[in-house]
């Protein structure tokens, strides 16, 4: 690809905004702050072993931004993970921070830090957005949430369809397993961009709220310490409903691997889930939302190999859970969930209890 | 796509997305197509008065954007058809302007954005979210998941821009009985 190319786009993009004045009564430039956070106890029993108890400050999370004009702004999010970071326990991590050109509602642009749209919580990841105490196990496993990543994007809104295509940096396929491409993000850290990642998104929004939407990224990931390639194709599909006082989320994603040799003959990772919820506070007439919820979650990291038979079972998950999300106000939130994962081919089973507390401003 | 094709889509959005024109206008081009061409609008920057105020930021919970907003009285043969309001709210970062148009009654008939500037949540601007405000007055209830409808990923947006239509309600109720 013509590097040229990609900064006469550029440019040519910004060089109009420029010349032309903008006429906009209402805008004053300013900076606002916003941010989440979210405390957590975990209760988990395995088969055969002592309950682990967890008491932890998962996220703490500030998001800050400026506008200086109606088009051109600044995004920021940075996240402390764990209270506190010490050799490698905790994290501190800058997952936005872009410029932001706001051409229209049909097309604007990102540059910085930015984030591929894949699956419904990437993007959207405040605690009050999702039913359970952690983040369903899909969008670790499966899409590696959060992942963000240094590189461009173009996004925008046609008649109810809302469009981003994202160029940011690849996976490192070093970290790539049996467990999937979680370890692979290279988080922004000098990143090696010797093969890019490309993400597509396409949202249908028209119906009032629904969300049904699907991506595509692929990715030739290079092996950072050696010249081999191993390519991923992520796949996925995701649809929200949340109105007249019912919660239903379904997502579904599939990986490919190009060379299933480098990782122990996997050749792809599957999994999905539903979320089934309803408001309840609304037979008792107030405001506080009081939702009980059911989910059920099936993922396979390994899901198709070479070897076939139990190397496709060993790292098979399938998860029940039900549990409470109450809302006082939309952006405050209390949630208990309990839930059993069982393993496919061990058969091993895990209890896990969470409680915890949410809100984003 | 090769990239240079997708260069030259990126110069036509910019090129072709030019077209100028002020918010004064595109509220105006909207309550023409409510009312008719035939109708007449006045225009005037009507001054928030402290005591109302403050009774309707309490009753909506959200505060006035500014201490004015933009006020068309719209009228045919010297009879009232009706009024529109266009005002702002913040939504994650930046003002979205809305315009409401009431019927002389000071019930809803249309609810329209018509600028918004962030990058996400701009689905606040269906026309299908819009709808359900249509005969909503100052009795009304706007509380979100329970008689406003959602949208995923534009919970701010949804919260603010509802919040700011009630106000409104309010305050053309409040308009229509002191004119």
């Amino acid at each position: 690809m013509n590097n040229f190319l990609k900064i006469t786009a550029l440019a040519t993009l910004t060089i109009p905004a420029i010349l032309f004045a903008e006429d906009d009564e209402f805008f004053t430039p300013k900076s606002t702050i916003g941010g989440y956070g979210e405390l957590h106890y975990n209760h988990s029993k395995a088969d055969g072993s002592d309950a682990e108890k967890i008491l932890d400050f998962h996220r703490f999370v500030l998001f800050y931004s400026h506008a200086w004009t109606p088009k051109w702004s600044f995004k920021s999010e940075v996240e402390l993970e764990h209270n506190f970071v010490k050799e490698g326990q905790g994290e501190l991590e800058l997952e936005q921070a872009y410029i932001d050109y706001h051409h229209s509602d049909e097309f604007g642009f990102q540059v910085g830090v930015v984030l591929p749209s894949v699956g419904l919580i990437n993007e959207w990841h405040e605690p009050p957005l999702f039913l359970s105490v952690e983040r369903p196990s899909y969008s670790k496993n499966i899409i590696p949430t959060t992942w963000f990543g240094n590189g461009a994007a173009i996004y925008g809104n046609v008649k109810g369809f809302d469009y981003k295509f994202t160029v940011m940096e690849g996976l490192d396929a070093t970290g790539f397993s049996s467990s999937g491409i979680r370890s692979g993000r290279q988080k922004g850290f000098e990143s090696n961009a010797e093969d890019l990642l490309y993400n597509f998104r396409l949202n249908y929004t028209g119906v009032n709220g629904l969300l049904v939407g699907t991506s595509f990224s692929y990715n030739n990931a290079t092996h950072v310490d050696s010249s081999s390639n191993n390519s991923v194709s992520l796949f996925e599909f995701h649809a929200k409903y949340d109105a007249n006082n019912f919660v239903g989320v379904f997502e579904l994603g599939n990986i490919t691997y190009g060379e299933p040799d480098l990782i122990g003959g996997v050749e792809s990772s599957f999994g999905y889930y539903l979320d089934l919820g309803y408001n309840v506070g609304s037979f008792m007439n107030c405001d506080t939302k009081i939702i009980p919820f059911f989910r059920w979650e099936d993922y396979n990291t390994a899901a198709k190999t070479e070897a076939g038979g139990d190397s496709e079972k060993a790292n098979h998950l399938t998860t029940w859970m039900v549990g409470l999300s109450v809302k006082p106000i939309d952006q405050v939130v209390f949630k208990v969930d309990y839930g059993v994962s069982k393993n496919e081919l061990s058969d091993a089973k895990t209890k896990m209890f969470n409680f915890g507390a949410g809100y984003m401003f | 796509m090769k990239f240079s094709n997708f260069y030259i889509l990126l110069l036509l959005f910019t090129l072709t997305g030019n077209v100028f024109s002020s918010i004064k206008n595109d509220a105006e081009t909207s309550i023409k197509n409510i009312f008719g061409e035939e109708s007449t609008l006045t225009f005037e920057k009507f001054k928030l008065q402290n005591e109302l105020k403050n009774s309707i930021e309490k009753e909506a919970k959200q505060k006035f954007f500014r201490d004015e907003v933009y006020l068309w009285k719209i009228t045919k043969n010297d009879s009232s058809l009706g009024f529109a309001i266009l005002d702002n709210v913040l939504g994650k970062a930046m003002p979205i302007t809305f315009l409401i148009i009431f019927d002389k009654e000071a019930k809803i008939l249309s609810s329209e954005i018509i600028k918004y500037r962030e990058a996400y949540g701009g689905q606040v601007g269906n026309r299908n979210w819009n709808e359900q405000f249509i005969g909503r007055n100052a009795e009304s209830s706007f509380t979100v998941g329970k008689d406003v409808d959602g949208i995923s990923g534009a919970t701010i947006s949804v919260n603010s821009v509802s919040k700011g239509i009630q106000k409104l309600c309010i305050l053309a109720k409040a308009i229509k009985e002191k004119p």
